[in-house]
């Protein structure tokens, strides 16, 4: 069954970047949104394998939202995106169980990379 | 008559003659007397503003390539980047342009105003691609519109806003109903919520589906009730449009959705209504909204990736134009045949006829410089025209008497002006552009939209397929091509509109002519081969955004071609072969990547259209001025190169024996200046000329060392091979030929050097300074550009990168840039490695027409390495690489 990846963003453009590097050679099933509301709701329903974040956003800022879903689903892998000059709050992120985060700008085969690892990570927990 | 030179002057050309003598008498009193600071303290502050110059010049230049390589389609990066990048750049710039005046007494305060009207340009890109915060009213009139306002009214409104309120060009009155007004509409009918749940499901392959589901969507947003504060504000602008037009209007109800008309156009996906009375507005402002949702412009959104977000539509509502005629007009040849040519189709009567390739419209070729003129003509047959219907509204074909079919629909002189116009939009939007037009009864013209021109010439003309002779009969060979490429499959000809349905993937798409609503399976088509229709029509762009081989004009492949035929179409060579040619279809070219085509990345080139581009590359032409900056890489390089100058000049200005400005006596062609600030030069200080042995510049003389080791050759052509050397043709035809052997300026004193090198159409530069203090040593060099093509070029930047990281520098290069860095090294190894460095110079020139593939880098470095530095046993490139 192929993975399903959760990204929330409040940047409607670097979601549509990450939704479309992560669905064009594979055949995980992204969704996206813009409300971390909705990604919390979607954690509940979707059973989703792995969460990538913006750091900051307006409501539920990064590090809240990794908390409120790993008392969801603690198995759940997260991806932190950080921009340049916020690496400290990435590392808090880490502090807080991310699996990790990676900073803005980069390239597609980061991303992807970080993705697959973040999935193995995650399958490891299952069969654990 | 002859005589002295005061001889026959009149009193005032006297007084003229000695007014002219006395400044040239305080100009020498000035050359010779001292500056306030003392001779010592002005130079140091001169050099001080020049290395400020060189460090801003660097900066730039090095966060410009970053933003540039980022344009691969292999980056993630938001607006956030663009925005910090982009301030980055303006800072450098800023200092870039303060410290050349602080140079030249303030002679380049011309620059200042030039330089804001970029960032200007800029800043307007980098605010129309934000979101922004501020409330922004559901109807506004077109005269409060422009591209600051991109996310709020859409592509085609910022565009038509632009050209009405800032280059003051005609268009129709009007007003807008922003994106406010869309939200409203879903908001009050509770709509995003279900609209959003059908389009998670949409299903673009199963056309049965598709079908479904858009007329789903459409009639939920046919249905949606008008809020009453919308349909108040709506009557409120029709009523002071109609009172400054003097009478009522029918109105024109165009679509502009968030994206269209950027570089995403949408061409044709999206509605517009003409001829519309007011009375029945709102049915029709509601139509216009729905057609976002038509299968075919589902499709659209489904390939280019577009989430729900990004649908949103603003309508542009205009005074409606009674057209005598109306057109398309590219101002680039889109085919890319003649150069400095733009391309124009028109036809009687309102513009639908033209765009969708249901007659063959009137084409003209225009030139561009050095003024507009008509180059060809070819007058088509245009045996109706659309009309707006008098009573109820709408429009209404017509048949054109038979004496008028064949007569030009456009007088000269509205060519020419359309000329102009299209040349002024060109420049204002930084690009070319494709506009739609139209001339009312009275013969007034008017601009009716412009958007970024797709262009659909091959990037790389090596990699075009060759033509195939043999077993495969030509079953078309003449028509126009509308996207290039090859593709094969099986013909599906399309008669109806219920074939659409029955389209299977992979197959040809052959139709009588160029229908817009073939969209709906353009993304399942291998080609497109049509009989009537032209390069300009909506179907052809949406051929080109989805990079499907097309060809139109073939007169005859409805009759030629048959169903379920296996064929190949070689756009490229205007062909179709029966059959499948294994040897075209091998050589076909991928489809990029999608990532390219989103709307942060189309922010990115517009923005990078004003930072990027250099016009400016030789300094020996009269228009190297301020006045001709068109990019902030403009600036940046006038400003380098005058910076060079003032340097110069300031030689001779301070005289020889306060500053020691020489040229290095050598058979080396480097044409090598060197100023002495202190301890560099050991020789008469009177002396012109020196000889390397007197320098005494500790980093120069290694330096130097290098460039003229035995074995380097600085001087006549090397070995190119013909597509090296094609390269180098098509970039100097591109842009002017630079002076080749441009003075070489090395500012040095006992430890420092400062080396600016500008060979052709590569620059160095290159800062050291070498002492016994281990701590304070260092050397910084950097390399950039080069006459042949972007890839040898970046090949060439590859050769120097591995070779420098083998020396130990710290490297780092982004296209055809490369930095290094290496410091703290004792003063013997620093000196080693200058030493290379001067080498590598002299072994890198022209060593990019060569590099034809990957390959050969690995060669050289390893050559370089070995001290080859002749390159015996050069590989030669495969011929068909």
């Amino acid at each position: 069954m192929p993975a399903t990846i959760l990204i929330v963003d409040d940047e409607p453009d670097l979601l549509l970047l990450l939704k479309i590097i992560l669905t064009e050679k594979t055949d995980y099933k992204v969704l996206t949104t813009i409300d971390p509301h909705q990604a919390i709701d979607w954690c509940r329903e979707y059973h989703a394998d792995l969460l990538i974040s913006d750091l900051r956003m307006p409501e539920i800022g990064g590090i809240e939202l990794l908390k409120i879903v790993k008392e969801i689903d603690p198995k759940l892998a997260l991806i932190i995106i950080t921009a340049f000059g916020t690496v400290e709050s990435a590392v808090e992120a880490m502090r807080h169980n991310a699996f990790d985060y990676i900073t803005k700008p980069f390239r597609k085969e980061q991303i992807l990379t970080t993705v697959e690892k973040a999935l193995k990570w995650r399958e490891a927990q299952l069969s654990a | 008559m002859a005589g002295g030179p005061t001889l026959g002057l009149t009193r005032s050309s006297c007084r003229r003659f000695w007014g002219n003598i006395l400044k040239i008498l305080n100009f020498l009193k000035r050359k010779k007397s001292s500056p306030p600071e003392g001779w010592e303290n002005f130079l140091r502050n001169k050099h001080q503003c020049f290395k400020d110059l060189l460090e801003a010049n660097n900066t730039a230049l090095r966060v410009m390539s970053r933003m540039e390589a980022k344009l691969a389609g292999d980056f993630v990066f938001d607006m956030e980047y663009i925005r910090s990048r982009s301030e980055i750049i303006f800072h450098a710039s800023q200092t870039l342009i303060e410290q050349l005046n602080a140079l030249g007494d303030n002679r380049y305060a011309e620059l200042h105003p030039v330089f804001e009207n970029i960032k200007t340009r800029i800043q307007n890109e980098i605010q129309a691609g934000t979101t922004s915060g501020e409330k922004i009213p559901r109807v506004l009139p077109l005269s409060q519109v422009d591209r600051r306002l991109l996310m709020a009214v859409g592509g085609k409104n910022a565009n038509l806003g632009e050209i009405k309120n800032r280059l003051r060009l005609p268009t129709p009155d009007g007003f807008v109903l922003t994106i406010e007004a869309y939200h409203l509409v879903l908001a009050e009918n509770q709509l995003a919520e279900r609209l959003g749940q059908i389009l998670e499901k949409v299903e673009v392959n199963d056309v049965a589906q598709l079908l479904d589901q858009s007329r789903l969507l459409r009639e939920l947003v046919l249905a949606a009730q008008i809020p009453s504060q919308l349909s108040k504000a709506v009557h409120e602008q029709y009523l002071h449009l109609a009172e400054r037009l003097g009478y009522e209007p029918q109105l024109a109800l165009r679509s502009s959705g968030l994206y269209e008309d950027q570089e995403l156009s949408f061409a044709g996906q999206f509605l517009t209504v003409l001829n519309v009375p007011v009375t029945d507005f709102f049915p029709n402002y509601l139509k216009v909204l729905a057609s976002q949702f038509s299968p075919s412009a589902l499709v659209y959104l489904h390939e280019k990736g577009l989430i729900r977000q990004e649908l949103a539509m603003s309508v542009g509502c205009l005074a409606m134009v009674p057209a005598r005629a109306s057109g398309v007009l590219f101002t680039v040849d889109p085919l890319g045949g003649r150069a400095e040519a733009m391309v124009l189709d028109a036809a009687w009567g309102l513009g639908p006829s033209v765009v969708e390739g249901a007659l063959t419209p009137d084409h003209y070729t225009l030139a561009k410089k050095p003024e507009i003129k008509i180059l060809e003509r070819r007058l088509g047959n245009k045996p109706i025209r659309l009309i707006a219907a008098l009573d109820k509204g709408g429009l209404t074909s017509e048949a054109v008497p038979a004496a008028d079919q064949f007569q030009a629909a456009l007088t000269t002189e509205e060519l020419l002006q359309l000329g102009r116009y299209g040349v002024q939009l060109e420049e204002h939007f930084g690009g070319p552009q494709d506009i739609e037009f139209a001339v009312d009864l009275e013969g007034k013209l008017l601009l009716l939209q412009s958007r970024p021109l797709t262009l659909l010439k091959p990037e790389n003309e090596s990699e075009l397929p060759p033509e195939i002779q043999g077993p495969h009969p030509v079953l078309i060979d003449h028509g126009s091509v509308a996207c290039f490429g090859v593709a094969a499959g099986p013909v599906f000809i399309i008669r109806q509109d219920e074939d659409l349905a029955r389209f299977p993937p992979g197959a040809v798409l052959v139709a009588r002519h160029t229908s817009s609503r073939y969209g709906l399976v353009l993304h399942k088509a291998s080609a497109l081969v049509v009989d009537i229709g032209s390069a300009t029509s909506h179907l052809a762009i949406l051929a080109r955004e989805f990079k499907v081989p097309s060809l139109v004009d073939t007169e005859k492949a409805t009759q030629v071609l048959q169903n379920g035929q296996e064929v190949t179409i070689d756009a490229d060579h205007l062909r179709v072969y029966q059959g499948r040619v294994e040897a075209l279809i091998a050589a076909k070219r991928e489809k990029p990547s999608l990532l390219a085509e989103t709307p942060i990345y189309a922010t990115l080139r517009r923005v990078l259209r004003w930072i990027t581009p250099l016009n400016l590359t030789d300094p020996t032409v009269s228009n190297f001025a301020p006045a001709s900056c068109k990019t902030l890489h403009d600036i940046a390089r006038f400003a380098h190169q005058m910076a060079i100058t003032e340097m110069f000049d300031l030689g001779e200005r301070v005289g020889r024996d306060q500053m020691n400005l020489v040229q290095l006596k050598t058979t080396i062609p480097l044409n090598l200046y060197l100023i002495d600030l202190k301890g560099g030069i050991d020789a008469d200080p009177r002396a012109k000329f020196v000889s390397p042995d007197a320098i005494t510049s500790i980093p120069m003389k290694a330096l130097w060392r290098g460039i003229s080791y035995p074995g380097i050759s600085w001087a006549g052509p090397i070995p190119i091979d013909v597509r090296g050397l094609y390269s180098v043709v098509s970039r100097s035809l591109t842009g002017p030929m630079p002076d080749f052997w441009a003075r070489t300026l090395a500012i040095i004193s006992l430890n420092y050097l400062n080396y600016n090198s500008r060979l052709g159409y590569h620059f160095a530069t290159l800062n050291a300074y070498i002492s016994e203090v281990r701590s304070d040593n260092y050397i910084s060099f950097r390399f950039q550009g080069g006459a042949a093509d972007q890839a040898r070029r970046g090949r060439r930047a590859q050769f120097l990168g591995t070779i420098l990281a083998r020396l130990d520098f710290e490297v780092e290069v982004t296209g055809d840039l490369v930095v290094a860095k290496l410091w703290k090294y004792p003063r013997p190894l620093m000196e080693e490695k200058l030493d290379l460095v001067g080498r590598l110079m002299g072994c890198a020139r022209q060593r990019d027409m060569v590099m034809a593939d990957g390959a050969q880098v690995d060669w050289y470095v390893e050559a370089f390495l070995a001290g080859n530095y002749r390159f015996a046993g050069e590989p030669r490139a495969h011929p068909t690489s």
